[in-house]
C-alpha cells in the first residue's frame, strides 16, 4: 500500500473532531439521563457541547487545509488523495455550519421536551443528529454516506417517540420508522448496484469510472442503449433518488409527512421539516456528482447516462410542488398544512437540482442550481423553524394550538407573535424583502436562464418555471388565509399569555435570518459561491462548442 | 467494463437446478407418500410432549428487552470474531492500518459498553 493511500485512510480523524465531540457528549447525556437531575441541566449541557463542537470546527478550519484542489485531468497519481472516507471540502464545511446552527436552534426550541425523565436522551439524540448532518456533508464513500444518513434516522425515531407516548404519537413514530427503513432499503439497493458495477464504494472513483465508460461510448451513441450497464446504472440511480426522495418528502414518497407531523409534537415536526431535507439534498448532490471539481471526472453521474436523470428530477419537481400545494389548500390542522407546504417547498428545491446539469456546463462563474438550492435550503430552514417555534411558544397543554381557527384574533391578543407569524408566512409565500423571496427568485431565475443551451431544453425548463410560478400563487392562498384568520377574525376563546422560555431565542434568530437574508442575500450567496468549486474551464469550453455544433445543425 | 449476461450463466443454471430440486422433492413426497391422517400425526410437534395451550399468546415485554440486549452482544461477537482472527494477517489488514483499526474496534466496544450501562441504569435487568 502506498504511503499516500495509508495517510488518506488514517489522517481523516482530525477532520471529524467536531462530530467526535458531539458523539461523546451524546453518550454522556444518555448515561446521565439515568440519574435524577433537572432537565435544565441537560439543556445547558447540550448547548455547551454544541459550543465546544463549534470551537472544534473553528480549530479544524484554522489548522487543516480545506480540500479545494480539483484535478483538471484524470491523474492517477492523485487518486490516494480522494481515498479518505470523509473529505473536508468547503461544501462539507458549509453543511457542518448549517448543522451546528440548526442544532442550537433545535435545542432551544425543544428545551422542555421529553419531560424530566427523558430530557437527557432527547438532547443526546439532537446532538447525534447534528453530528450526522456534518458527516453527510463530508462523506466521500457510499458506506460513510449511508451510515451518516442512519445516524440521522435512528435518533429521529426516538425524538418522535420520546416526548409523547399517546396513541397518535406512537402511530406517527411507527409510520415514520417503517417508511424510513423501507427508504433506506431502496437506497442500499441502489448503492449495491453501483458497487457491483464498479467494484468500489469511493464516490469520486465511482463517478470517474462512469465518466470514462461514457467517454468510450461517446463516439457511438447508439451503442449505449445496447450496453446492459447503462440500464443497470439508471436503475440504481432511480433507486437512490427514490430512497432519498423519502427524506426530502418529494411525491410519491411524501404521504407519511402529514400524518407524522400531525401526530407528533411541534418541535419534532420542525425537526422533521428541515433536517431530513438538508441531508437528503446533500446526499443527492454528492451521489449524482452535481458538485463539479470534487472528482477527476467531467460528466456528473446524474447526466452521464443522458437526459433521463434530469428529466426524472423535472417530473418529480413539477408533481411534488403541484400536489403539495393543492393538498395544502384542503387542510385545517396547522401542522398538516405545513407538512404539505414542506412537500411543495421540496418541489421548488428539486428545480434547482433538475437544472444543474445545463447550468454547470454553461459559460459563467457560478454553479447555478446548486447555489440556488443551498440558499433556498437555508432560507427554508429559517422560516419553517421560526414558524414552528412561534407555534410551540403559543401552544400549551391546557389550550393546544391545533387547527387554523385556533389562530383567530392572534393579531390583537398577541401582537408581537402575530407579527412574527406573519413575517414567516410572508417569507413562505415568497414576498420580497424576505429570505423566501430571494430563494424562489434564484431558483426560478435558474430555470428561466437556460436560453443559451439548446432550444428544446430551454423551453422545457421555462415550462417548469411557469408551473413553479403558478404554484407559488396557489401557495399564497393558504398562507394568506392563516394571516387573515389572525387579523380579521375575533377569538371566542383567546390563547393564554405564554411564559418566557428559551424558544424565544430560536424565534429571534429565525426572524433575524429571514429578514436579514431577504435584505442582504449577497452575504450568504457569497459564502455559498466560495463553498462551491468552480466548474472545469475545459469542460465549459467544450460544452460551449457542443452547444454551437447543435445550434448549427 | 465487460459486463455481459454470459458471465452469469453458471449462476442461472445453478438457480434452475436448486429450485427444480426443491420442487421435485416436495412433489415426489406428495405423490409417493402414504396418506393416513391420525390425530397424533396432526398434533403440533413439541419434542415428544403433548402441547399445552395456544402458541399465539402475549409475551411480557421484558422478554423483548432481554432479546434485544442479547442481539447487541451477539452482533458484537459476530463483528469481533473475524477481526481477532485476521488481525495479525497482513494480507487482510495492511500493517499500516493496524493501529487505527485496533482503536476503532476499541471505540466500538466502548459504545456497546455505554449502551449496556444505559440499559442497566434504566433497570432492564430488574425482573419485575
Amino acid at each position: 500500500m502506498s504511503p499516500d493511500l495509508q495517510n488518506a485512510l488514517t489522517d481523516f480523524i482530525p477532520q471529524v473532531v467536531p462530530e467526535i465531540v458531539l458523539g461523546v457528549s451524546a453518550c454522556v447525556l444518555f448515561l446521565g439521563a439515568t440519574f435524577r437531575v433537572s432537565r435544565h441541566v441537560w439543556g445547558v449541557f447540550a448547548l455547551v457541547a454544541l459550543t465546544l463542537a463549534s470551537f472544534a470546527l473553528i480549530a479544524t478550519i484554522r489548522s487543516l487545509p480545506l480540500f479545494t484542489e480539483p484535478p483538471t485531468t484524470f491523474d492517477k497519481s492523485k487518486w490516494p488523495l480522494y481515498a479518505a472516507p470523509v473529505l473536508f471540502t468547503p461544501l462539507a464545511l458549509f453543511f457542518k455550519v448549517v448543522g451546528l446552527v440548526t442544532g442550537f436552534l433545535l435545542v432551544l426550541l425543544s428545551w422542555d421536551e421529553g419531560g424530566e425523565d427523558h430530557a437527557g436522551e432527547y438532547h443526546g439524540c439532537l446532538l447525534l443528529l447534528v453530528a450526522g448532518i456534518g458527516l453527510v456533508g463530508a462523506a466521500n464513500d457510499l458506506l460513510t454516506l449511508f451510515l451518516a444518513l442512519e445516524l440521522i434516522s435512528l435518533p429521529t425515531y426516538l425524538l418522535l417517540y420520546l416526548p409523547r407516548a399517546d396513541e397518535r404519537a406512537q402511530e406517527a413514530a411507527m409510520k415514520y420508522f417503517l417508511l424510513s427503513v423501507f427508504s433506506s432499503g431502496l437506497l442500499l439497493f441502489g448503492f449495491s448496484y453501483l458497487y457491483g458495477l464498479t467494484g468500489t464504494t469511493n464516490i469520486p472513483a465511482l463517478l470517474d469510472m462512469f465518466a470514462s465508460g461514457q467517454e468510450r461510448l461517446a463516439p457511438n451513441p447508439e451503442a449505449s442503449t445496447q450496453q446492459p450497464w447503462v440500464g443497470v446504472t439508471l436503475l440504481a440511480l432511480v433507486m437512490i433518488v427514490a430512497g432519498l426522495g423519502f427524506r426530502i418528502t418529494s411525491v410519491p414518497f411524501h404521504f407519511y409527512a402529514p400524518d407524522v407531523y400531525q401526530g407528533t409534537t411541534t418541535p419534532a415536526a420542525a425537526l422533521l421539516a428541515f433536517v431530513p431535507k438538508i441531508v437528503g439534498f446533500a446526499a443527492l448532490l454528492r451521489i449524482l456528482g452535481y458538485v463539479p471539481g470534487l472528482s477527476a471526472f467531467e460528466r456528473p453521474l446524474g447526466t452521464a447516462m443522458g437526459e433521463q436523470v434530469p428529466m426524472l428530477l423535472w417530473i418529480m419537481a413539477a408533481v411534488t410542488m403541484t400536489l403539495g400545494n393543492i393538498l395544502a389548500l384542503l387542510q385545517d390542522n396547522i401542522r398538516r398544512l405545513i407538512a404539505y407546504s414542506s412537500v411543495a417547498h421540496a418541489g421548488y428545491m428539486l428545480i434547482g437540482l433538475a437544472v444543474v446539469r445545463y447550468l454547470a456546463n454553461a459559460p459563467g462563474e457560478s454553479v447555478g442550481g446548486v447555489e440556488a438550492l443551498l440558499f433556498y435550503l437555508v432560507a427554508y430552514g429559517a422560516m419553517t423553524l421560526g414558524f414552528f417555534a412561534v407555534l410551540h411558544y403559543l401552544d400549551s397543554p391546557d389550550r393546544p394550538l391545533e387547527s387554523v381557527d385556533d389562530l383567530a384574533g392572534l393579531g390583537k391578543s398577541h401582537p408581537s407573535c402575530g407579527l412574527l407569524l406573519t413575517l414567516f408566512l410572508l417569507s413562505l409565500i415568497g414576498m420580497p424583502l424576505t429570505a423566501g423571496f430571494v430563494g424562489k427568485f434564484l431558483i426560478f431565475f435558474d430555470a428561466m436562464g437556460l436560453s443559451s443551451q439548446n432550444a428544446e431544453q430551454a423551453r422545457l425548463y421555462r415550462i417548469l418555471a411557469l408551473i413553479a410560478a403558478l404554484n407559488a400563487a396557489v401557495g399564497g392562498w393558504y398562507y394568506l388565509r392563516m394571516i387573515g384568520v389572525m387579523y380579521l377574525r375575533e377569538a371566542i376563546d383567546p390563547l393564554p399569555r405564554p411564559r418566557p422560555a428559551p424558544v424565544v431565542a430560536t424565534i429571534a434568530v429565525c426572524a433575524t435570518l429571514t429578514l436579514g437574508l431577504g435584505l442582504f442575500p449577497q452575504s450568504l450567496l457569497q459564502l455559498i459561491r466560495d463553498a462551491l468549486p468552480r466548474p472545469n474551464a475545459q469542460l465549459v469550453a467544450r460544452a460551449a462548442d457542443e452547444g454551437q455544433a447543435v445550434a448549427r445543425e | 467494463m465487460d459486463f455481459t449476461l454470459t458471465t452469469y450463466y453458471p449462476i442461472f443454471i445453478y438457480l434452475v437446478i436448486v429450485i427444480g430440486f426443491g420442487i421435485a422433492a416436495i412433489a415426489t413426497a406428495h405423490l409417493v407418500s402414504p396418506k393416513k391422517v391420525t390425530p397424533v400425526k396432526q398434533m403440533t410437534y413439541e419434542s415428544g410432549m403433548d402441547p399445552i395451550g395456544d402458541a399465539r399468546q402475549k409475551f411480557d415485554v421484558k422478554f423483548y428487552l432481554i432479546a434485544i440486549l442479547f442481539l447487541v452482544f451477539d452482533l458484537e461477537l459476530l463483528f469481533l470474531y473475524p477481526w481477532t482472527t485476521t488481525y495479525q494477517q497482513g494480507s487482510i489488514i495492511p500493517a499500516g492500518l493496524r493501529d487505527i483499526v485496533f482503536w476503532e474496534v476499541q471505540v466500538f466496544l466502548l459504545t456497546v459498553i455505554i449502551a449496556y450501562l444505559y440499559a442497566w441504569r434504566r433497570g432492564v435487568f430488574r425482573w419485575r
